[in-house]
């Protein structure tokens, strides 16, 4: 449990606001989300839509695993949740998705969302079983924060199989621990996501080794600043997401305080300095993502004042 | 062909860039294109001002070669100083910084064999420039690396004993610092912040960061200045008087983390 200075700004309240108006956004909107008519598992376009639901469900699963939001907040997490499983046919387009397309790690990755929200598709589960049991799927030639990110999803789908955590660890950039200002913005990315899976999104700050906790604690002030400054809130925000994930995370108030002033009042939150669409759905496909980031990042830190008074 | 621009400022950063490169050139051992020794030739009198101007500039600086490797200093240098001194006295409206430069400056010229400067050797006030000034809104680190960056020619053995172990016990905010410049891609105060990480790390700190492949990233993507190859001179002579520390590669644990000093 993270306590707050007294007579500091609550980060606990700011970071809950602006998840909760994240939330609202990514559920009145949702309609933007909803797939084509006719579309199927071959998905010729998966970022456009496909890839967006998972990230609705990855933030509705979280708001609902921490369980700190209001009434009304944790019912549209739900209703944000049961609207993308819906779209994706209860699961069935995963399913066929797979078994279409062996060796994609993609349905998985989605599935684990609605698994940590309560659902199950049986025969989606049976296939992610045998395929993760595979050393094909051990073999797979990939990004080693990728790695990471299926071997979370199967942990948390409960599909895993015998995962080596350590050398999976060490094989990432960060669990290199590498020269601090080598970092750029693709590289970045690759930390954020090894630290979200590395630690299920916070759910296990332990998941994180020592070393890797110490080098985030010390470089991450510098590496916010540097993306604060140039106005990239996407980075900003998944790295708001690190700290949250760390076991003694930091929650500078005064970046929680910057980013509840770059959230619009509807609550999207832009992925960068530019000027957002007037056009709601082409906000809705740009700024989709770093909506979603926010009202993770923003539960997140909520979730580590857990048992503190939020008026701290 | 355009016309060379001769004012003033120009003349004097044109100065101070060709007296920093004598100085390269004196630490590095090599032969630069630039004048040998000593002040432009009479004659040219805005010349010889800007270059005056460049030497209070520099000011210790001006002895690193005397200090790191034992090069005594041209006559004709520290007559330069005693008279960029004449020229350009302190004034009592002199920011803190000029302060505790003037006063290093000053210490370093007696003591290899200058005449008294018009500055008192000792801190006449509470030690003005020591810290970072109160009541800024940046992080501590931000801070004290935004303080001590434009001091870096006091990252010189000697130059300013108190400000040094101020430093040192901030070595981590000046990696943070450090970092925080190379990322911006701002070479020139990564330079100097890295000369002074240099420093800190010969008075014992253990750094948070490899200073050397900093310095070598620095030279090789830093685009040239003559000032910011100077600091990562300097750095490199102050890392060879640097006790021995453990490297990652020493133990296979974790790299560029903090640590606390042995």
């Amino acid at each position: 449990m993270t306590h707050e200075p007294p007579g500091t700004p609550s980060v606990r309240t700011v970071a809950a606001q602006v998840a909760a108006a994240a939330l609202g956004w990514l559920h009145r909107n949702r309609h933007h989300g909803a797939l084509p008519a006719g579309t199927t598992a071959e998905l010729a376009d998966p970022d456009g839509v496909y890839k967006p639901l998972g990230e609705s469900a990855l933030a509705g699963s979280l708001v609902l695993r921490e369980g700190l939001a209001s009434t009304a907040d944790l019912a549209a997490a739900r209703e944000l949740v049961a609207f993308a499983w819906t779209q994706l046919g209860e699961g069935n387009l995963l399913y066929e998705r797979q078994l279409r397309y062996m060796t994609m790690t993609d349905p998985l990755e989605v599935y684990t969302h609605f698994a940590r929200a309560g659902y199950r598709h049986r025969r989606l589960h049976t296939l992610l079983t045998h395929l993760h049991g595979l050393t094909s799927l051990r073999g797979a030639e990939q990004m080693p924060n990728r790695r990471l990110a299926v071997a979370n999803a199967a942990r948390v789908a409960r599909v895993d199989h015998a995962l080596d955590w350590p050398a999976l660890t060490r094989a990432t950039w960060l669990g290199h621990t590498p020269e601090p200002w080598a970092l750029d913005w693709m590289t970045a990315y690759s930390v954020t996501h090894t630290v979200f899976h590395l630690t299920d999104w916070g759910a296990r700050p332990d998941g994180l080794p020592d070393e890797l906790q110490d080098y985030l604690r010390t470089w991450l002030p510098v590496w916010i600043d540097v993306w604060r400054e140039i106005q990239e809130w996407d980075l900003v925000a998944e790295l708001l997401i690190v700290d949250a994930c760390l076991a003694e995370p930091r929650c500078d108030p005064e970046d929680w305080a910057l980013l509840a002033a770059v959230q619009r009042e509807d609550g999207l939150l832009a992925r960068d300095g530019r000027p957002v669409s007037e056009d709601e759905a082409q906000a809705f496909r740009e700024h989709h993502h770093t909506t979603v980031v926010a009202a993770v990042a923003g539960t997140l830190v909520a979730s580590r004042f857990r048992g503190t008074s939020a008026a701290a | 062909m355009s016309e060379p621009d001769a004012s003033p400022q120009a003349q004097f950063s044109l100065a101070t860039e060709a007296l920093a490169g004598r100085v390269l050139g004196a630490l590095t051992g090599t032969q630069g294109p630039l004048p040998p020794t000593g002040p432009p030739a009479a004659g040219a009198p805005g010349d010889v001002k800007a270059y005056l101007a460049a030497v209070r500039v520099l000011g210790p600086d001006l002895y690193a070669p005397a200090l790191l490797r034992g090069t005594p200093p041209d006559p004709a240098d520290t007559e330069a100083v005693t008279e960029a001194f004449r020229v350009f006295p302190p004034s009592p409206a002199d920011p803190p910084e000029t302060v505790r430069r003037d006063r290093a400056t000053a210490r370093l010229h007696l003591g290899l064999g200058g005449e008294p400067l018009p500055v008192p050797l000792a801190p006449t006030a509470a030690e003005p420039g020591l810290r970072p000034a109160a009541g800024h809104a940046l992080p501590p680190w931000r801070a004290w690396s935004a303080h001590l960056a434009p001091l870096s020619a006091l990252a010189l053995p000697g130059a300013d004993d108190t400000l040094q172990a101020e430093a040192t016990r901030h070595s981590r905010a000046l990696a943070l610092g450090t970092t925080r410049a190379l990322l911006r891609r701002d070479h020139p105060t990564a330079a100097r912040l890295a000369r002074w990480l240099a420093l800190t790390e010969r008075r014992g700190a253990v750094p948070a960061l490899d200073t050397e492949a900093v310095l070598t990233h620095i030279d090789l993507f830093g685009g040239g200045s003559v000032r910011a190859r100077l600091d990562t001179a300097v750095a490199r002579l102050l890392l060879v008087t640097a006790p021995r520390h453990r490297r990652p590669d020493d133990t296979g644990a974790a790299g560029h983390q903090e640590r606390p000093p042995a």
